[in-house]
């Protein structure tokens, strides 16, 4: 029994498990209390808005390695589902008024309508071919965006004031016990809170059938089709499952930013979700989180201390580099180093320290 | 069994959050207050201890448009450098200390910023940026912040939360037109524009059609383009089909450069007139030089760069000198010289109210009266929000490469009927 | 007529330039599969190399030309040789990321050592233009349409003549192949690369002559010329011309009628137009139309 506590797979209903060990548990419970508390450990305005912008892309990250990392179709067009969700928020929270149980479903029914639509040109292209049509995607929706003006505002942009009740609970300024927190401080709840809503319910799609059948289609597609799985399902319904989610994390994005332009969704967002996924680790979701705070936190830290960094400019007038050059220099360095030196990402060098704690002293 | 015990924990550790959470919420006054017989106190961004005030600055300093953000700050800082070191401080005791953020001319780089520094600033000295602005708007009105746009949308006039200086884009054209069809060999030609299909250009397509509308002429046709299209042959195409022989042109730099790249190749000369935001000193030197010396104005404010008869502009450049003699001429320089005189004006307002919390700096921009540039941009009258006055004074420039900015005064500081006549709507 | 004239031989010469990226494209892709989305961030250092020498050095223009083009396909070799030989073998997403990530690098390299202001190209070309009947034509224009054409008839010989071309053939065609007959692939990717460089930098010229200026934006033709090389076929040098030209023609056509005709499709439609065409052609054949149908083996 003791053994069960170990990184080892026992049989079959091991894999099937939601929590593999008492350890994850523990280490799951902390993270919990971790985010309870951590807005009021910190209210500093500035660090929740960078841990909020985070959230928000975990959970357009995790639909990307949903579709990408377990189902292996390659996608540059998530800004697109992106842009879908924001523009669900616009029409039916700022437009009509309508509530935060609204909108924020409707721009997950409406994410994966437009994946379902989109999901069948996927039978037919593979690979590079594929990717490059994404990329046409986002083009085309940036181009829909500017011209839509009664809904984005063209391309000026447009006022995002989605409403953020829930029930007795105002995300705008939420008030507990007495006690009234900040819109930053809210937000964070609320958007963590759906991050790991997004977390339970793709954790749960992965270690069932449908998981299983995508992870087959990943890593050969014919011989998934010969033993029975069917391609447009699960192609199809990992677009579904996917743009779903991106555009429930654009919905939030507009509503928190309470301003969206078509720009905003351009082939850079789509970069920073794939960034995203590759630095957290392709095919594992909780990389996909980590992913989103490394990639959305690292800019932040380089542009707070960027006095402390020597070749960076200082003023209008200053010689060498901008923060902003550093930081898009660190963010390709990041893409390419995680590639070649680990393109399994954060999570497995997770995976290894912990390993190697756990059987600690022995090295092995 | 195992499956509540779980939820037991988590109920347990949702309360201890709760409690902790009540410990830490609740903070609700910003610190800020009124001193009672002008003994300043501390506000967000101010220390009367230290006596600095902190202003806060989000421009594009890297991008394309970092050729706009970064003369524009320099402006920006000569300015208070003079103030600090001649002048002692705002009110001859407060140093200014400025807050650089870049924005890239990205609006969400732009709210990111602005959260960033906005609880160490008592305002924002420059914000760059249409769709910038449009996008700390809301918060800015949340938070009560005051911000100085660097950019000449109509709509500013009437937000309490903005300070605006130098006359709107629809100025610019409107004066611009009537000069044309006075002076400029402008009557019975045919008129057409071209503008960047967003917010700016449309600003500038509204004051063409007014001008139109009052002076009588037609606008033939109007081609529009997004901003950075790497080719324009198109668009410049359908104004020479059109047979158009004056374009009214909305854009910035890049664009001007690839607009009148493609007519110069195609020998398309009509009388171009741009908004100030569209020409950049570099032009002129460009191939392109010699074309927009036979084809091209501007239609800006104050004055020729160098032009000793102008008493500002002798300060700005002797002050240039002092403090950043690296800073090439510069039309938007002087655009931030003027914003951060302006700030200067409103904050000494304050500072006599003896209130530099965020309420108070609104109070003294309702109070302090018309903005005056010493003859390098229109005066601007300050009050109530509705009794906001934006000068309507224009100036034509023609192209002579062989000025510091390659710019030459048509006609100084004048303001036609018709710019009499628009009117600033409220939002 | 004269207009529709006009605008063609505008929708030429862009097509030209297209060709020019597509061409580093499909080099690339033929010898290693490789999708480059760098290639944008070469079209710039040509550009900025070819400035250097010419401006901030006074070297005559046409030497300025070869220089950079050397210089660009040694980057390009060194790329090959240091960062994207360690992904041979890993599957086609990753290799485009990768790609995509030394874009950034190489992008904020270029600015930071050349800043973002609009430089003077300093070519002979400027805003020159030569009447043919109605039609206005700027010799930058015929220049760029003339090295489009000249690189096409050099690639058309150096593939079937040369024993480098032939062996870059066989080694697209089968790697374990043209490997066991004593051919280097190694050799032939880094050649690669450095082709797809120096033709960039042609590209780069091009663009930033005739008074456009170089500045940070001309790489985001390498992201216009995606439909042009999908149109193709992403292996086939001819499809890369063939779908540079057809591209550049649509893009320019409909840029001057259908902001008449069909209003309604919204400003700036001519810009998403080319991604339209490659939608539809994917649709109906999804390897291009001169591309080579994959076999797909269980």
């Amino acid at each position: 029994m003791r053994l069960r506590n170990l990184n080892m797979t026992l049989d079959y209903a091991d894999d099937l498990k939601l929590f593999r060990s008492r350890q994850s548990k523990a280490s799951l419970v902390a993270l919990l209390a971790l985010g309870l508390l951590l807005p009021v450990i910190v209210p500093d305005d500035f660090w929740l808005s960078v841990l909020v912008y985070a959230g928000i892309y975990a959970i357009g990250a995790i639909g990307l390695n949903l579709l990408t990392g377990f189902t292996g179709q390659v996608s540059l067009g998530h800004a697109f589902f992106v842009a879908a969700g924001s523009y669900t928020a616009v029409i039916l929270g700022t437009q009509h008024g309508q509530p935060l149980l609204v909108w924020l479903p409707a721009a997950a029914v409406v994410g994966g309508i437009i994946g379902a639509i989109v999901g069948p040109f996927a039978l037919r292209l593979r690979g590079n071919y594929l990717a490059v049509i994404s990329l046409g995607l986002v083009f085309l929706g940036q181009h829909i965006a500017n011209n839509w003006d009664s809904v984005t505002g063209g391309p000026g942009g447009t006022t995002v004031i989605a409403p953020v009740k829930l029930g007795p609970f105002d995300f705008a300024a939420l008030e507990l016990g007495g006690r009234s927190y900040t819109r930053y401080q809210s937000f964070f709840w609320l958007t963590w809170g759906l991050v790991a809503l997004a977390l339970i319910v793709s954790k749960n799609i992965v270690r069932s059938r449908p998981g299983r059948a995508m992870q087959a289609v990943r890593d050969r597609d014919v011989a998934a089709e010969v033993i029975g799985v069917s391609l447009a399902r699960y192609k199809v319904g990992a677009f579904v499952i996917s743009s779903a989610l991106a555009a429930v994390c654009g919905a939030l994005f507009g509503a928190f930013q309470l301003f969206v332009e078509p720009d905003s969704f351009g082939l850079f967002l789509s970069i920073q979700f794939i960034a995203m996924i590759i630095v957290g680790g392709v095919g594992t979701l909780f990389g996909s989180v980590i992913g989103a705070v490394f990639v959305g936190a690292v800019p932040q830290l380089v542009s707070r201390y960027s006095d402390s960094i020597p070749f960076i400019a200082q003023g209008a007038g200053g010689e060498g580099l901008t923060v902003f050059q550093l930081n898009q220099i660190i963010f390709g360095l990041l893409i390419v180093l995680f590639l070649v030196l680990e393109p399994r990402g954060l999570a497995a060098v997770w995976l290894r320290l912990k390993a190697y704690f756990r059987a600690w002293p022995f090295s092995y | 069994m195992k499956r509540r015990n779980l939820l037991r924990l988590f109920a347990v550790l949702f309360t201890l959050g709760l409690v902790a959470a009540g410990c830490g919420g609740g903070d609700d006054d910003d610190g800020a207050g009124s001193g009672d017989n002008g003994e300043l106190t501390a506000a967000p961004g101010f220390d009367p201890v230290t006596k600095e005030i902190h202003l806060g600055i989000i421009s594009p300093l890297t991008g394309p448009v970092a050729a706009i953000g970064k003369p524009l700050t320099a402006g920006n800082e000569v300015w208070f450098k003079y103030i600090n070191e001649e002048k002692g401080g705002i009110a001859g005791e407060y140093k200014v200390v400025l807050h650089l953020e870049d924005s890239q001319y990205v609006p969400q780089n732009a709210v990111q910023a602005y959260n960033k520094i906005k609880n160490d600033v008592v305002m924002f000295a420059q914000l760059l940026g249409t769709p910038s602005t449009n996008a700390v708007l809301p918060q800015l009105k949340a938070d009560n912040i005051v911000a100085s746009p660097a950019s000449l949308d109509a709509e500013w006039v009437r937000e309490p939360n903005l300070l605006p200086i130098g006359g709107p884009y629809q100025i610019q054209m409107i004066n611009a037109a009537d000069w044309l069809l006075e002076e400029g060999n402008g009557e019975g030609k045919t008129m057409c524009t071209m503008i960047q299909d967003d917010v700016y250009g449309q600003a500038g397509q509204q004051g063409v059609e007014f001008a139109a509308k009052e002076l009588g002429f037609t606008v033939k046709s109007t081609a529009r383009f997004k901003a950075g299209t790497p080719d324009l042959t198109a668009q410049v195409q359908q104004l020479k089909t059109a047979g158009c022989q004056v374009v009214f042109l909305v854009s910035t730099p890049t664009d001007t450069g690839t607009a009148l790249g493609v007519a110069a190749r195609t020998q398309f000369a009509p009388q171009w007139i741009g908004q100030s935001p569209s020409y950049i000193g570099a032009l002129a030197s460009s191939p392109l030089g010699p074309y927009l010396a036979a084809n091209f104005y501007v239609a800006g404010e104050g004055t020729e760069w160098g032009d000793m008869s102008v008493p500002g502009m002798r300060d700005m450049l002797d002050r240039l000198q002092a403090y950043q003699p690296n800073q090439p001429p510069d039309y938007y320089f002087a655009f931030g010289y003027n914003q951060a005189n302006a700030v200067t004006q409103v904050l000494e307002k304050a500072v006599e109210l003896g209130d530099l919390s965020r309420a108070g700096i609104k109070k003294a921009m309702e109070e302090v009266g018309t903005l005056t540039f010493a003859g390098l941009s229109g005066d601007y009258k300050y009050g109530t929000v509705a009794e906001r006055e934006p000068p309507r004074t224009s100036t034509i420039f023609k192209i002579n490469p062989a000025k510091p900015i390659g710019i030459e005064t048509v006609k100084y500081n004048f303001t036609s009927d018709a710019a009499k006549k628009f009117e600033f709507e409220a939002d | 007529m004269t207009n529709f004239l006009q605008l063609c031989f505008a929708g030429l010469a862009l097509g030209a330039l297209y060709a020019l990226v597509a061409l580093g494209f499909v080099v690339i892709y033929k010898a290693t599969g490789v999708i480059n989305f760098a290639q944008g961030g070469l079209v710039l250092l040509g550009a900025y190399l070819t400035y250097n020498f010419r401006q901030t050095w006074g070297l005559p223009f046409f030497l300025c030309i070869p220089l950079a083009m050397i210089a660009c396909a040694l980057v390009g070799a060194a790329v090959e040789r240091f960062v994207l030989r360690w992904m041979v073998g890993q599957p086609a997403f990753a290799v485009i990321m990768v790609t995509i990530g030394l874009l950034f690098v190489i992008e904020q390299i270029v600015t930071g050592v050349w800043g973002f202001d609009r430089l003077n190209m300093g070519d002979p070309w400027g805003i020159r233009a030569v009447e043919l009947g109605d039609v206005v034509v700027a010799v930058k224009d015929i220049w760029t349409v003339v090295f489009a054409a000249a690189v096409m008839l050099a690639f058309f010989l150096f593939f079937r003549y040369s024993n480098l071309g032939v062996a870059m053939r066989a080694t697209a065609f089968d790697q374990e192949a043209a490997i066991a007959q004593g051919i280097s692939a190694r050799r032939i990717f880094a050649l690669s690369w450095a082709i797809a460089g120096a033709v960039a930098t042609l590209a780069g010229v091009m663009l930033a002559s005739g008074g456009g200026g170089v500045r940070p934006d001309i790489q985001y033709i390498a992201l216009l010329a995606f439909p042009a090389i999908i149109l193709g076929g992403l292996d086939s040098p001819a499809g890369a011309v063939v779908g540079g030209i057809i591209i550049g023609l649509t893009q320019t056509l409909t840029a001057g009628y259908q902001p008449t005709h069909f209003p309604e499709l919204g400003t700036g439609f001519s810009a998403v137009m080319p991604y339209f065409v490659m939608i539809v052609i994917l649709m109906v054949r999804p390897y291009g139309l001169f591309g080579t149908k994959e076999v797909r083996r269980v």
